[in-house]
């Protein structure tokens, strides 16, 4: 693969302070993640795979290291830009969904399109298509408190999919849905992967999940003890 | 909030109102000439308990003005509310009496009285005029020559002033001053009294003259429990009057600044309280591409809202208390003033309210737009 990879990591460490302990979170990543990759971060609870994946989405920046996207290095843009590229390019999927309680199941689609002005026909237009390709079409003017676990997840991966990003980014996607709906959710991101060609980052503790996807990146104590495609590509087909 | 509500119904009631006192009492006094000067009981300072109050002055004391070196001549004036019946229709009006016979002339020359139509009513003889308003408003359709009743009297309009410039003045029924006394059984003394300077005299001088004239005669009446007198030339009133308006107005602005200023500590605290409960929510909008400013601008909104909220609970009291008070005081006939209650005034009271929203909720507004979304997601 000689394509230019889309987010790569270079020598990333992420330490904290906590009061005069420190704590190193990332000792040293690097990473390629190429256009249109099918990609998981696996790894146990405190791995330190949440935080590099909030440092592969942009939302937060590491201590040390460099993180290009395409070719500029994320280090170098202020805040504003770096919401700016997640508002554009990257979506993100929650294991808590992370749904505004507040507004309806459209509402919450049409939030990162406000943040980018999208002018308020086509939003609702684009938020409804999304929804429907969902199945959620009767669910729109639902408030997430109405809607079961599966169908939020459903309203996040529209909200994440709405201003049409390269890069989807789902944390633990499936962590808080039963077995079925997991694979329901899956099966979602896998019709992102193959149809529209999304590039795709699910970081989970569910070697089932990973069973999904191309390639599993293991990581434990801050570092990524292995980098593989998966042996075989069982990816699961719809029937 | 409720320290924005105050602050705004202060200066909501104190802009409506001022303007429309000031303008009544100023357009007042500029109508007199410069060589008018201005006799009332009690002391300036209790103007309001002078006017309400009922101090008069007696025969003895205007015979003391007249006495008075540079006085050319005293009018003294008199008023009273009094029910006026007009083709069977009964309202109460002020009626004011001036001795005709010696303050006509005054009054046209220095006061700026004109007829509009009709003539003066002769002296001693059961006529009135009226102001010029009186027919407009108050009895409509009433003209010169018809027949009023006071205290079961007939009394013939003979003249309509033109307009004075204030609606006390154009609402009042004049009559000759003797009559006056026939009719309200009031015997003698006057609510206040004007003296005209006799021409080479300054009215500075004559304002001391008469003081110390007035002195003297109360000197000579011992013992007895008498009320203090203000004596003024009409220049020198205009002054006071101006600088009591002022002082009103500072200190209603000083009640009202510190009642905002704890109204928008009031929403700062409540907006404190509203990022605190949404941090999670400011960190989904900032991880699905919202800026700092756009995280500004929602919260300020919000406090904005508040200030919003609470300026119009203000704006609504404080008209309302205004018109009341125009009401009363039209009602009262002593004081007629307009609340001027304009479109511009009520905006301004909005943007203002909303300002101080914004103002206040800025610290808060922009703490929220600093959170790291990572620990903003994270919070529970």
């Amino acid at each position: 693969m000689n394509v230019e990879p889309l987010i790569k990591l270079e020598n990333v460490w992420k330490i904290y302070q906590l009061g005069k302990v420190e704590l190193t979170v990332l000792r040293g990543i690097n990473l390629e993640i190429h256009p249109g990759a099918f990609v998981t971060i696996m790894g146990p609870s405190g791995s330190g795979k949440s935080t590099l994946m909030h440092i592969v989405g942009c939302l937060d920046v590491p201590t040390k290291g460099k993180v290009f996207l395409e070719k500029q290095n994320i280090m170098e843009l202020s805040e504003d830009d770096l919401a700016q590229i997640r508002g554009q390019r990257i979506g993100f999927v929650f294991q808590q969904f992370n749904l505004l309680q507040s507004l309806n199941a459209l509402e919450n689609v049409m939030l990162p399109m406000v943040f980018q002005g999208v002018p308020e026909n086509k939003r609702i237009k684009r938020a409804k298509e999304l929804l429907t390709s969902l199945d959620l079409g009767k669910r729109i003017y639902h408030r997430p408190s109405e809607l079961s676990g599966g169908e939020r997840q459903r309203v996040a991966i529209a909200r994440a999919l709405s201003n049409n990003p390269e890069i989807i980014v789902a944390d633990e996607p499936t962590g808080n849905l039963d077995s079925t709906t997991g694979k329901m959710i899956m099966e979602v991101f896998i019709d992102l992967h193959k149809k529209e060609k999304k590039t795709i980052i699910v970081v989970t503790h569910d070697p089932h999940i990973a069973e999904y996807t191309e390639e599993v990146i293991n990581i434990m104590d801050g570092q990524i003890v292995s980098n593989h495609l998966a042996k075989e590509k069982v990816l699961w087909e719809k029937q | 909030m409720i320290g924005v509500v105050i602050g705004v119904f202060l200066i909501m009631s104190l802009l409506s109102l001022s303007e429309g006192v000031k303008t009544a009492v100023l357009s007042q006094l500029n109508m007199m000439g410069n060589d008018l000067i201005i006799i009332m009981p009690g002391e300036l300072t209790d103007m309001m308990t002078t006017f309400a109050g009922g101090l008069e002055l007696t025969d003895d004391d205007i015979k003391a003005i007249e006495k008075a070196e540079g006085v050319e001549a005293v009018i003294p004036m008199t008023y009273k509310g009094i029910v006026m019946r007009y083709q069977g229709e009964k309202k109460t009006v002020l009626l004011s009496g001036i001795p005709l016979e010696k303050g006509l002339d005054i009054l046209r020359t220095d006061m700026g009285f004109e007829l509009v139509e009709g003539r003066w009513p002769i002296p001693g003889k059961r006529e009135i005029f009226v102001g010029f308003l009186v027919p407009k408003e108050i009895f409509p359709g009433m003209e010169v020559g018809t027949q009023i009743a006071l205290k079961g009297k007939q009394f013939e309009v003979v003249g309509v002033l033109k307009s004075v410039g204030s609606k006390q003045d154009d609402s009042q029924v004049y009559i000759d001053l003797a009559v006056y006394r026939e009719i309200t059984g009031e015997r003698e003394g006057a609510k206040m009294a004007m003296a005209k300077v006799k021409p080479g005299y300054s009215a500075d001088v004559v304002v001391e003259n008469i003081k110390e004239s007035l002195e003297e005669n109360r000197k000579r009446r011992k013992g007895e429990d008498l009320p203090p007198y203000t004596v003024l030339s009409s220049e020198k009133m205009s002054d006071i009057v101006g600088n009591i308006m002022g002082l009103i107005q500072v200190a209603i602005f000083g009640f009202a600044s510190i009642a905002i200023l704890v109204g928008a500590i009031g929403i700062m605290n409540t907006m404190y309280t509203s990022v605190h409960d949404r941090i999670k929510e400011i960190g989904i909008m900032k991880a699905v591409g919202a800026k700092r400013k756009t995280i500004i601008a929602i919260f300020l909104i919000e406090s904005g809202i508040f200030g919003l909220a609470g300026g119009l609970g203000g704006i609504i009291l404080g008209l309302g208390l205004a018109k009341i008070i125009e009401i009363y005081a039209q009602s009262q006939y002593f004081f007629l003033l307009k609340a001027s209650i304009t479109p511009q005034l009520i905006l301004f009271g909005l943007a203002f309210s909303f300002l101080i929203g914004c103002i206040a909720g800025y610290l808060p507004a922009r703490g929220a737009s600093k959170l790291n979304p990572v620990d903003a997601l994270r919070y529970e």
